[in-house]
């Protein structure tokens, strides 16, 4: 593996965003309904496994020590506006929504598929999100819980004038990502 | 090391907790918070009136800080574990004004697991020098929408009891809580004289990468992440007498924890006291793994282990040396307490005698 470049302690081994340009899409993914908090989270995600591995899964050896961090300021707000407006409507519950309403449900999305099995940590930064995200990967490589993090940072269009947003890293320690 | 802590559940405050717990006496009641009515159960394990949840979390706070000998307005770091909500770092924010302490640069989200990963992060950042204290607190309260979902998603116990490793379990039951630790480096809490009610021996994190929602059936990865907190503390399987599972009385949750814990100890296993203390005080979410691993310092400090209430009869997948009808009594010097949440996240915490 080959650093494309590095932040504090961490080499950045690839790097994705969502949207690129104005015509960006993503598929929805199986199971995950009426929100775009998860495809949003699972594409950009693929974007920046696909960028370093090509194709998933992921190679077994350095997977199985691959944490993820998900950090989102204010979460899968769709999902959780929903139930509000169904209860206070007397309408059923969708049972999918239970899962998805969990940040951590996605990321098993996106674990299974590239077989990551390193640590799942999920947060809602009070800062800047990525810096914090990036923070959070630096404590678990230091402390050997992972020697690669993936870091996704996403959060859906707030109000009429701002579009979803993500982006996505995968990192490791300096010297694991030095080649 | 842990030199203050606090827990307020439906089961009690503090010692009052543990004792309910020891008594295997469940606190589930009807819901009277929110209209219920509807939904295929009605219970839960609330705390009486209208709790406020920044609230209730600036008393936790205030009160383990104040166990551990500290002053109320320190700017000590605080790390915090809710559940994922555009409130969040309103609530951060307010929370610091209230204690005194750091604003949390982050929110842990992640479920069953969100107060165990900051626990963990907690510890790394002591153990690396970082910081020689930290606060963590979590909270949940039992709230309409939620309840709504868990409903939706077939997961609340129709009985309304939470039975873990039973045959005939049915589900989880939802409960409030709130908890807080301090944790501190040995040499930290030296210098000012304080007393350590335990240690933080060992803690281990780990991803399943298996299924959204759904454990890996075989407790691989919940496996890995006890094996990493025993590695870390240098312990043997063997001298590990007492753990606080996860047992959220769901079927294929039991099972495949049950199966977590062959594999770490083997034929011991037989002779391993377990309880999940959620058959009593319910399960709290996000706040769940630090109410238990207050309540697992708090049993070994009484020398006394929880009741795994609701038991029927045994599940012949979940054969485990359950700690039933009466709490037992114990010298161990080391107790696990381990989670595990929707997309295949585990940990677990290996606290050790003082």
């Amino acid at each position: 593996m080959s650093a494309v470049t590095s932040v504090g302690e961490l080499a950045v081994l690839a790097r994705a965003e969502w949207p690129v340009g104005d015509e960006d899409t993503f598929p929805q993914i199986a199971g995950f309904v009426m929100s775009n908090f998860s495809p949003l989270v699972a594409e950009v995600a693929e974007r920046c496994l696909r960028a370093h591995y090509g194709t998933a899964p992921a190679d077994p050896v350095r997977g199985a020590t691959t944490g993820v961090v998900l950090a989102s300021v204010r979460g899968d707000v769709t999902t959780a506006d929903t139930v509000a407006e169904s209860l206070r409507a007397g309408r059923r519950v969708p049972p999918l929504l239970f899962f998805q309403s969990n940040p951590n449900a996605v990321v098993g999305h996106v674990t299974a598929r590239w077989g990551l099995a390193g640590p799942v940590v999920c947060t809602s930064p009070s800062g800047d999100p990525l810096a914090d995200g990036l923070a959070v990967a630096a404590l678990l490589i230091e402390d050997d819980a992972a020697t690669e993090v993936l870091v996704i940072v996403a959060d859906t269009a707030d109000g009429a004038d701002e579009r979803d947003h993500a982006v996505a890293v995968l990192v490791a320690g300096t010297q694991s990502g030095e080649e | 090391m842990v030199s203050g802590l606090a827990v307020r559940c439906a089961a009690g405050s503090g010692p009052a907790a543990l004792a309910r717990a020891c008594a295997g006496s469940p606190v589930f009641e009807a819901v009277t918070r929110f209209d219920a009515s509807g939904r295929r159960t009605r219970v839960a394990a609330t705390l009486p009136g209208t709790p406020v949840l920044v609230a209730e979390l600036a008393a936790v706070i205030d009160e383990a800080r104040d166990d551990a000998g500290l002053a109320a307005d320190s700017d000590d770091p605080l790390l915090l574990a809710a559940h994922a909500d555009r409130t969040n770092v309103a609530t951060a924010v307010e929370l610091a004004r209230r204690t005194g302490l750091r604003p949390p640069s982050r929110t842990y989200t992640a479920a069953c697991v969100a107060s165990t990963s900051a626990v963990a992060d907690a510890a790394t950042m002591i153990a690396t020098g970082r910081l020689d204290r930290v606060t963590v607190a979590a909270g949940y309260l039992v709230d309409e929408d939620t309840f709504a979902l868990f409903d939706a998603g077939r997961t609340l116990a129709r009985d309304g009891r939470v039975r873990p490793f039973s045959a005939g379990r049915q589900g989880m039951v939802l409960g409030d809580a709130m908890a807080a630790v301090v944790l501190e480096s040995a040499g930290a809490a030296t210098r000012r004289g304080a007393p350590a009610l335990a240690r933080l021996a060992g803690w281990g994190r780990t991803g399943d990468a298996y299924h959204v929602c759904q454990p890996r059936p075989d407790g691989s990865g919940l496996a890995r992440a006890i094996d990493a907190a025993l590695h870390r503390a240098g312990v043997a399987p063997g001298e590990v007498g007492y753990v606080n599972a996860n047992g959220t009385g769901t079927v294929f949750s039991d099972c495949a924890e049950s199966a977590a814990l062959h594999r770490v100890f083997g034929a011991d296993v037989a002779r391993l006291p377990v309880s999940s203390t959620k058959s009593v005080h319910g399960h709290a979410l996000e706040a769940s793994g630090l109410l238990e691993f207050a309540l697992t310092v708090l049993a070994l400090r009484a020398g006394r282990l929880p009741v795994n209430a609701g038991f029927i009869e045994p599940d012949e997948a979940c054969q485990l040396d359950l700690v039933l009808g009466e709490a037992r009594a114990t010298d161990t010097g080391y107790a696990l307490t381990v989670n595990a949440a929707f997309g295949g996240a585990n940990t677990a915490l290996l606290v050790g005698a003082a």
